[in-house]
């Protein structure tokens, strides 16, 4: 099974009090492990909530907001993907990254069960992005929009991976799958649920390689998730630090 | 010397940033190196005299100004290069008499990249209030401290919203460009709402100094009037100059020595700017000439049919009201309703107008919006409903900003409360 995990830290946390050092290398023998054990199929840093744009279409308009999906303390700040016996397997891995330290890390199991892919190396003259979908917890929709959405999503994917700005990306298994760690000073704490109790949750990702911003906005406004839900459109890190 | 400096300053500084953001792609690097230039050109102008192409001048001295930034901090080689293009691409510069005059090359002697600029400042990703402070900053060459000041918050907060958006365009990938094809269209009424916000900051004096805020109307005109050259087909950029303009006409009409708001009925008309109406007129006339009909063209007929009425009296309600019902149409905003319904009062008597007014209240779609309590009440003091006046002056002044109008509305609820209840 694979299971995404969700960092989430509060911005500039890391900056404080030598933690960066101190968390760099703990998160360089992270990766060691997990990469030689092939666990970790991918993963990246992403760049500050601050470059974060969110799009959401209602009445076939498209609507932008400068920021994140939700202005929670903790917010979104990288990914992995883990190859797991189970949850339990996976929690345990999450538990012992650093980022369990400065903030939570919520795992989730993948739906169905996508392709195994490690990103390519990044083709010259794009970036990459993250794009985090988003729906509000328990939303009724129309029965033509549950009609509609499934296949349309799968248009969307097929047009997008025909491009090439489509590298990966999943639905993930339902919000109360969710499961959250911290370290306190002594020990892990694993609660069920999502790390922030917003209103809208993740739901899904993609991770796009586009030229620039309005490729990656163009393609999260055609998502049909974004005519009911949110896409918060997140920029890679930009420096191969790992 | 330093009018000629300040002269070179208003043409070329926009110029001049958007050619070194588009070679190095470093927004910092590029005001730093502009600033520097000015610096240079006033203390050497006053020695050497004038230039004959200052904006040549102030360009080589802004890009060697970057060369040795660029050599010092050795780095980034592609910039270096994208810089060492610039003096290839304009072998001009160090001979100002043989500049081209080709489409590039402006009369300025510096090519005018400033559209790009615009664009990717007005791009709407980036917060609205980061649009406004960005264009700002980069195209009209406003200091941080001059941004935070009209706007009335503490330096160190612009400066945090400006590294923060400019962040956000080398992080996130905003492209430097002018969008192609359909994103045209709907990108442009993007930068005019940022030019039309930025000019309506400055226009209704609600606080700040009176010069700052003069200062903000006439960089909006001036960035509009940029854009109008760039963009010679777009029918809206007229429209939206002679908006800006015919408002200007009234500026010093509207309020009296006190600061208070005088209405459009009772201003001296005599004080109105003829200069500003005939500017007004000639953009309105080019804008029509483009055969297409937008929404800031009709905010600008109906303006121009204001300022053309030499009395209150005089003024052609009907066509107004026409005008309206064309932008209702174009806009279905519910702000432009409740204009539309101010203008039928005038056409149609004070119950007709108080009818679309009420109808606008019932459907919530103003809530919290002060305007909308207070053209009810004025209806209803038309009407001579007094009570009905006094709550709804009173709901008005419970949501009311500016200290003006404030004034305006409390002036109206004591003529109202004056005196026994007629009803």
């Amino acid at each position: 099974m694979q299971y995404l995990l969700i960092h989430a830290i509060e911005d500039g946390i890391e900056s404080q009090d030598g933690r960066a050092a101190d968390s760099l290398s703990a998160l360089n023998v992270w990766l060691e492990e997990v990469i030689r054990l092939g666990v970790d199929l991918q993963g990246s840093r992403l760049g500050p909530a601050s470059d974060a744009t969110t799009v959401r279409v209602r009445g076939g308009e498209v609507l932008l907001t400068d920021g994140p999906f939700a202005e929670t303390k903790e917010q979104v700040a990288g990914y992995d993907i883990l190859e797991c016996e189970n949850i339990d397997d996976a929690v345990g891995w999450a538990a012992q990254h650093p980022t369990a330290h400065l903030g939570s890390i919520e795992v989730r199991p993948l739906f169905g069960d996508p392709p195994r892919t490690i990103l390519p190396e990044p083709k010259a003259m794009t970036k990459r992005y993250l794009l985090i979908v988003c729906v509000e917890e328990g939303l009724q929709l129309s029965p033509e929009e549950s009609r509609r959405v499934g296949p349309a999503t799968e248009e969307w994917v097929a047009r997008a991976e025909g491009s090439g700005a489509r590298l990966y990306g999943s639905r993930l298994e339902a919000v109360n799958t969710a499961r959250t760690v911290r370290r306190g000073s002594a020990q892990v704490i694993v609660t069920d649920g999502p790390f922030a109790e917003t209103k809208e949750q993740i739901a899904g990702f993609d991770v796009l390689e586009c030229a620039d911003l309005d490729e990656a906005l163009d393609l999260a406004a055609a998502h049909p998730v974004a005519r009911f839900g949110a896409m918060e459109v997140r920029p890679l890190w930009p420096f191969d630090d790992a | 010397m330093e009018a000629a400096v300040a002269d070179a300053f208003r043409q070329e500084w926009g110029r001049i940033v958007a050619i070194l953001v588009r070679r190095t792609g470093d927004w910092d690097l590029a005001e730093e190196c502009a600033q520097g230039a000015f610096e240079r050109a006033l203390e050497k102008w006053p020695l050497d005299g004038v230039p004959d192409r200052p904006g040549a001048w102030l360009m080589i001295v802004a890009r060697n100004l970057a060369f040795d930034r660029l050599r010092r901090g050795m780095r980034e080689s592609a910039k270096f290069k994208e810089l060492a293009s610039l003096e290839l691409d304009q072998p001009t510069y160090g001979d100002p008499d043989v500049v081209r005059e080709d489409g590039e090359t402006t009369r300025s002697g510096v090519p005018d990249e400033r559209l790009r600029l615009i664009f990717t400042c007005c791009h709407p990703a980036l917060a609205l209030e980061a649009r406004v402070a960005l264009t700002l900053r980069t195209l009209s060459g406003l200091t941080t401290a001059e941004i935070a000041r009209a706007f009335l918050v503490p330096e160190a907060t612009m400066a945090k919203r400006l590294v923060r958006a400019k962040h956000k365009i080398a992080n996130a990938g905003i492209p430097y460009r002018v969008p192609a094809g359909d994103a045209l269209a709907e990108r442009t009424s993007g930068v005019l709402a940022v030019l039309y916000l930025l000019f309506n900051e400055g226009y209704s004096a609600s606080a700040g100094s009176e010069l700052v805020r003069t200062n903000l109307c006439d960089n909006a005109i001036e960035l509009a009037r940029i854009l109008a050259d760039l963009m010679p087909d777009e029918s809206e950029v007229k429209g939206l100059l002679a908006l800006m303009h015919f408002h200007r006409a009234r500026q010093d009409a509207r309020v009296d020595e006190r600061g208070d708001v005088i209405t459009l009925e009772d201003q001296d008309r005599a004080r109105w700017d003829r200069d500003e109406i005939a500017e007004g007129d000639r953009w309105l006339d080019a804008a029509f000439s483009e055969g297409s009909i937008g929404s800031y063209q009709l905010q600008a007929s109906i303006a121009g049919e204001h300022v053309r009425a030499r009395q209150a009296s005089s003024t052609d309600w009907r066509a107004i009201v026409n005008l309206y019902d064309q932008l209702l149409n174009l806009t279905r905003s519910p702000v432009v309703a409740l204009n539309r319904a101010v203008a039928v009062a005038m056409c149609d008597g004070p119950a007709s107008g108080l009818a679309l007014a009420e109808r606008i209240d019932a459907s919530g779609k103003l809530d919290g919006y002060y305007l909308l309590p207070a053209v009810r009440a004025d209806l209803f003091r038309r009407l001579g409903q007094r009570d009905d006046a006094a709550r709804a002056y009173r709901d008005a002044l419970e949501l009311v900003g500016s200290e003006p109008e404030r004034r305006y509305l409390e002036m109206r609820l004591s003529e109202v409360t004056k005196g026994p209840s007629l009803e």
